[in-house]
């Protein structure tokens, strides 16, 4: 009886005490929050006043005007379709082919047991240490000779082999958490390998694949050295260069680059919003124990 | 489980390393063609001086020589690069860790909150220093609107080589949405159980934090640690994108410092020599997190292997 | 699921690589740097120039301004240059230096047209080529802003001297309470409006030390004098307008100007920067502008820069060459740059005749054509008289110079952590051992 009772003081006391740290916790989260959605905030507002507006003293909080005309005007300029379309055509393929070669190459890392593995491995994670721009002119050269130049090959075939050794890495942790039970029974069932990998992991570690293709989505995003580099004709220009054209030789339009900013920013956020659901929920089922 | 001894007497089954090998072939060949060749290439071309047009001409370690002893700046680069990283690495998973403790909370709106927190990552980082470059702004940034309301004088956020790095490595801490995650994934993954024997056991919240969670943690803290260390020890785009390596050398980056020699100033063979460089300062950095990493991981025993 | 794919992937990848028609006319391109509007009237340009004969057919090749150079160079080691383009100013000694650029000094022999010898590249004395257009630096100032100060407009005939410029500037700098610099109770920390902004891009600031009689580097391009104090002295004066003077705004990282974040919001009453701003620029600010000389430290000078359209070398050199040919005449770029107010003209004609001036400055089009008697004077007279070429026109090296060891020492000058002298001496050996060539 005492047992009990002092268990239930207990709880409804622990009880009092979480409720009162959840809305602790819920204050902090909301500052918090604020603060990193202000930097956001400051652009959206800036893409809404024109450039003698943006170097007023007193910076203004909220646009004076609400200058929505700023985006029909920049993207008379801003060709942000044909921009997009560009883009995804290099992101679509470097990013499948990313998540693929890269699941491959963690499976085999994780699972199968062959001469050279370790040395392998080490190699792989060594090549995380060297900075991209490194390889870019002798791969240049290389590419130029076989003429690929201002073609979108060498944007994507790079993404076909392993998708970068930080992605192999995390496919390699997640396959681990996969129970080796699994596989062992598919391969009395007479499974092969690759089917192993393809039926029986490959399902497991959705919401990894998922992870790797947004870090492939945001990495590519971001890549604008290798776009610069290997596309010159305007007509195949990607959003990442196409916001460079707001920088022109002698001026730069700080208000429309704040606008084609904002509109830049719609595919990544819609990429979150369509991924959020698999990897957050993935990560927490599979975990990423070592 | 009767099946793994008698596996290990057979040294390597064929159809496995066959099937490896298929595995790993396009990560083979990004390994040796993107990766490998050309980076033995650029470490050969740290012997030579070569302006892009001209003839190469083989210097030795000229470079090297040059790089260490009488180029001030590269020293300044160092202490940066190293400031930067120990600051914004420290500072996002701390950050980091402090969100994903809050957000593991049974709190309302929680998908909502990771979004709002995940939301800078997702975005263009050049864009998104752009913004920055209006809330740090000298004279008409927000920031400094507010410490002159406030009665102070203006604050040099990007225009001191002091407060350039602290500034740009809050950046980065906004910026870290990828570690929440990662994080929130492992603090789900810590067993229950264990903080519920420990609280019948007396122990008090603190006490649980730093027995239970961070000890479970520490597989994952590590991971984060590696690849933020790895990516911030390579730190350009702020540099690019908002300082341009100023003010003097106060951001002045040794990735950043590389992109300026080798493209900016057709030094190719000297931008080599610090690429170099910065490959085995990052290398032995790995090296000793992964040295140290076994007196302070915490493995559950069912993931040993 | 998977066929679907691949057949996605294997369209996709089609579509980049297509070839563009052939036809018997030499294909060639030419590349460039600009924004959207630039790429337009280049693109008018290069129309003409295919309409006008059925030999060449000229394609564009654009490149972002701040990886321009360095693209390029990277197609030149992939022997893939384009055969003729827009060569940065930074860059011109450099290329024509290793060979890559055609000789190109005998296009305008016999032309009644000839370049002016202050936008004439010299490789140790050698012309290598011209530059597509002239700049030169003036001082831009807002008369509304002047008018409320009940200030006297500069004058077009006697330039400011730095003191009194510094003076005027005090008077049109106004602090919350409507103090100005010097008085009691002047507020540093809350200026509401700026007297002057001088712009501080590093090749900018070679006009001071040439103002204040010194010089960076010597005419032949062999010796560095950057240390002399005329020419530190320069530098210390500009960063106090905004250290010490408090007349103008801190601009520790040498991106903005003065037009774009100052005379256009009405925050800077004047500031000093290039002639393009007559057509890029003023046209879309809404404000009552006039433009004067630059303030005088020593000696009435400005300078005169711009990049020029160089051939490279090649097997399309010739198809190249006869391209550039046309497109750097005036008369191709009359309506797309210099009515417009962008380009001032780059041959003597166009300074030295009455009937060569009235074309532009007199032309309706003409941004600044309102004031015939002042842009005569600072445009004409002095791209005549006052002008020397910037130092990329005859020193090797600039984009080290200049781009990097400079840029990044002078921050520390504008930041107000070091003195320029302090830093001038520490990198001068850089610079000593940067403009010399084997």
């Amino acid at each position: 009886m005492i047992f009990a009772f002092n268990n239930s003081s207990r709880l409804a006391s622990r009880r009092k005490r979480e409720k009162a740290a959840n809305f602790l916790s819920m204050a902090v989260l909301v500052v918090l929050g604020a603060i990193v959605m202000f930097p956001i905030y400051w652009i959206f507002r800036s893409s809404l006043m024109s450039n003698g507006e943006l170097y007023a003293y007193p910076p203004a909080f909220t646009p004076p005007n609400w200058r929505f005309s700023n985006y029909r005007d920049t993207l008379e300029v801003f060709e942000y379709w044909k921009f997009l379309g560009n883009t995804m055509t290099i992101l679509v393929p470097s990013v499948i082919g990313a998540v693929i070669t890269a699941t491959m190459g963690g499976y085999a890392f994780a699972r199968l047991r062959f001469r050279g593995k370790k040395i392998l491995f080490m190699l792989c994670v060594g090549s995380m240490l060297l900075p991209s721009m490194v390889t870019l002119i002798p791969l240049f050269v290389v590419w130029a000779k076989i003429g690929l130049v201002n073609t979108y090959w060498p944007l994507i075939l790079p993404h076909f082999c392993g998708g970068g050794a930080f992605n192999i890495f995390l496919i390699r942790q997640f396959v681990k958490t996969v129970p080796r039970e699994l596989d062992e029974a598919a391969t009395i069932d007479g499974c092969g390998y690759f089917r192993i990998l393809v039926y029986i992991i490959m399902p497991a570690i959705k919401s990894a694949m998922i992870v790797v293709g947004l870090l492939k989505f945001i990495e590519l995003w971001n890549d604008l050295l290798q776009q610069v580099t290997y596309i010159t004709r305007r007509d195949q220009y990607t959003l990442a260069l196409g916001l460079n054209i707001f920088k022109g030789s002698f001026n730069d339009d700080w208000s429309s680059i704040m606008c084609a900013t904002c509109l830049s920013f719609i595919p990544g956020i819609v990429f979150y919003l369509i991924g959020q659901k698999y990897f957050v929920e993935g990560i927490v089922m599979t975990g990423m124990k070592n | 489980m009767t099946v793994k001894p008698i596996k290990k007497l057979v040294k390597y089954n064929k159809a496995e390393t066959r099937t490896a090998w298929l595995c790993l072939l396009p990560s083979v060949i990004g390994l040796v063609c993107i990766t490998y060749l050309p980076m033995i290439a650029s470490f050969a071309l740290s012997l030579f001086n070569w302006d892009g047009l001209g003839e190469m001409q083989y210097k030795g370690l000229h470079n090297y020589v040059k790089l260490f002893t009488s180029d001030t700046k590269f020293y300044s680069s160092l202490w940066v690069t190293l400031k930067y990283s120990f600051m914004s690495v420290t500072l996002s998973i701390v950050y980091s860790m402090m969100i994903a403790l809050l957000l593991n909370r049974k709190i309302p709106a929680r998908s909502f909150f990771r979004a709002i927190f995940y939301l800078p990552y997702v975005l263009p980082a050049m864009a998104v220093y752009l913004g920055w470059k209006w809330l740090y702004d000298f004279n008409h940034g927000f920031l400094n609107y507010i410490v002159r309301l406030l009665g102070f004088a203006p604050v040099k956020f990007l225009d001191s080589s002091t407060l350039v790095t602290p500034s740009l490595a809050f950046i980065a801490v906004w910026l870290s949405g990828n570690l929440i995650v990662i994080f929130l994934a492992g603090l789900q993954n810590v067993p229950r159980t264990y903080h519920e024997a420990a609280e019948i056991d007396g122990a008090n919240a603190w006490q649980r934090f730093w027995k239970i969670t961070i000890p479970c943690m520490t597989p994952i803290i590590f991971y984060n640690l590696l690849m933020s260390l790895v990516s911030n020890l390579q730190v350009i785009t702020p540099a690019l994108s908002l300082t341009k390596g100023g003010p003097g050398t106060g951001s002045y980056y040794m990735c950043f410092m590389l992109y300026q020699q080798a493209f900016k100033s057709h030094k190719y063979g000297y931008g080599s020599a610090v690429a170099v460089v910065l490959f085995i300062l990052i290398a032995i950095f790995t090296a000793i997190l992964f040295a140290t990493s076994k007196g302070w991981i915490f493995y559950e025993g069912d993931d040993k292997e | 699921m998977k066929k679907l794919l691949a057949l996605i992937l294997f369209v996709v990848m089609l579509i980049p690589t297509m070839a563009i028609a052939e036809d018997d006319r030499i294909h060639i391109t030419y590349s460039f740097w600009g924004n959207q509007t630039e790429a337009e009237s280049v693109q008018v340009a290069l129309d003409a120039f295919n309409a006008m004969q059925d030999r060449i057919f000229v394609e564009p090749m654009q490149i972002p301004n701040e990886e321009y150079t360095q693209t390029l160079v990277n197609y030149a080691i992939a022997d893939q240059l384009p055969d003729c383009g827009m060569v940065n100013e930074n860059a011109v000694l450099y290329f024509a230096r290793n060979g890559v650029m055609a000789d190109v000094s005998d296009m305008y022999a016999g032309e009644q047209l000839q370049p002016m010898d202050c936008i004439t590249f010299k490789d140790d004395g050698t012309p290598v080529g011209y530059s597509s257009c002239n700049e030169i630096l003036v001082l831009y100032y807002n008369k509304d802003m002047f008018d409320a100060a009940g200030e006297p407009y500069p004058s077009a005939d006697e330039p400011y001297t730095w003191d009194e410029f510094v003076e005027v500037a005090k008077r049109l700098t106004i602090d919350v309470n409507g103090n100005h610099p010097g008085d009691d109770g002047f507020d540093a920390n809350n200026i509401v409006q700026y007297g002057a902004f001088v712009n501080n891009w590093t090749w900018q600031m070679e006009v001071w030390a040439l103002s204040n009689g010194g010089a960076w580097f010597t005419e032949d391009g062999k010796e560095c004098v950057i240390n002399t104090p005329e020419a530190i002295e320069s530098i210390q004066k500009v960063a106090d307008l905004a250290l010490v003077e408090h007349v103008a705004p801190l601009n520790v990282i040498p991106e903005d100007n003065g037009v774009g974040i100052g005379i256009g919001s009405g925050t800077v009453a004047m500031t000093t920067d290039g002639t393009w701003r007559l057509g890029t620029d003023f046209p879309n600010l809404d404000i009552n502008y006039g433009i004067a000389p630059l303030p005088v430290m020593e000696e009435k000078v400005t300078l005169c820069t711009s990049g020029l359209t160089g051939v490279f070398k090649g097997k399309n050199q010739e198809a190249a060459y006869e391209f550039v040919k046309w497109y750097t005449r005036e008369e191709s770029n009359w309506e797309s740059l210099i009515l417009t107010g962008i380009w001032l003209p780059k041959s003597e004609y166009y300074y030295t005749t009455e009937e060569g001036i009235n074309a532009w400055l007199g032309n309706e089009k003409y941004p600044y054509n309102h004031d015939m008697e002042t842009g005569k004077k600072v445009l004409v007279d002095y791209t005549m008289n006052n002008a020397k070429p910037a130092c990329w026109y005859f020193t090797p090296n600039t984009q080290i110079t200049t781009n990097e060891i400079l840029f990044t020492a002078l921050q520390s000058v504008w930041s107000g952590e070091r003195t320029a002298e302090d830093v001038i001496n520490e990198i001068y050996p850089e610079l000593c051992e940067a403009i010399v060539v084997d």
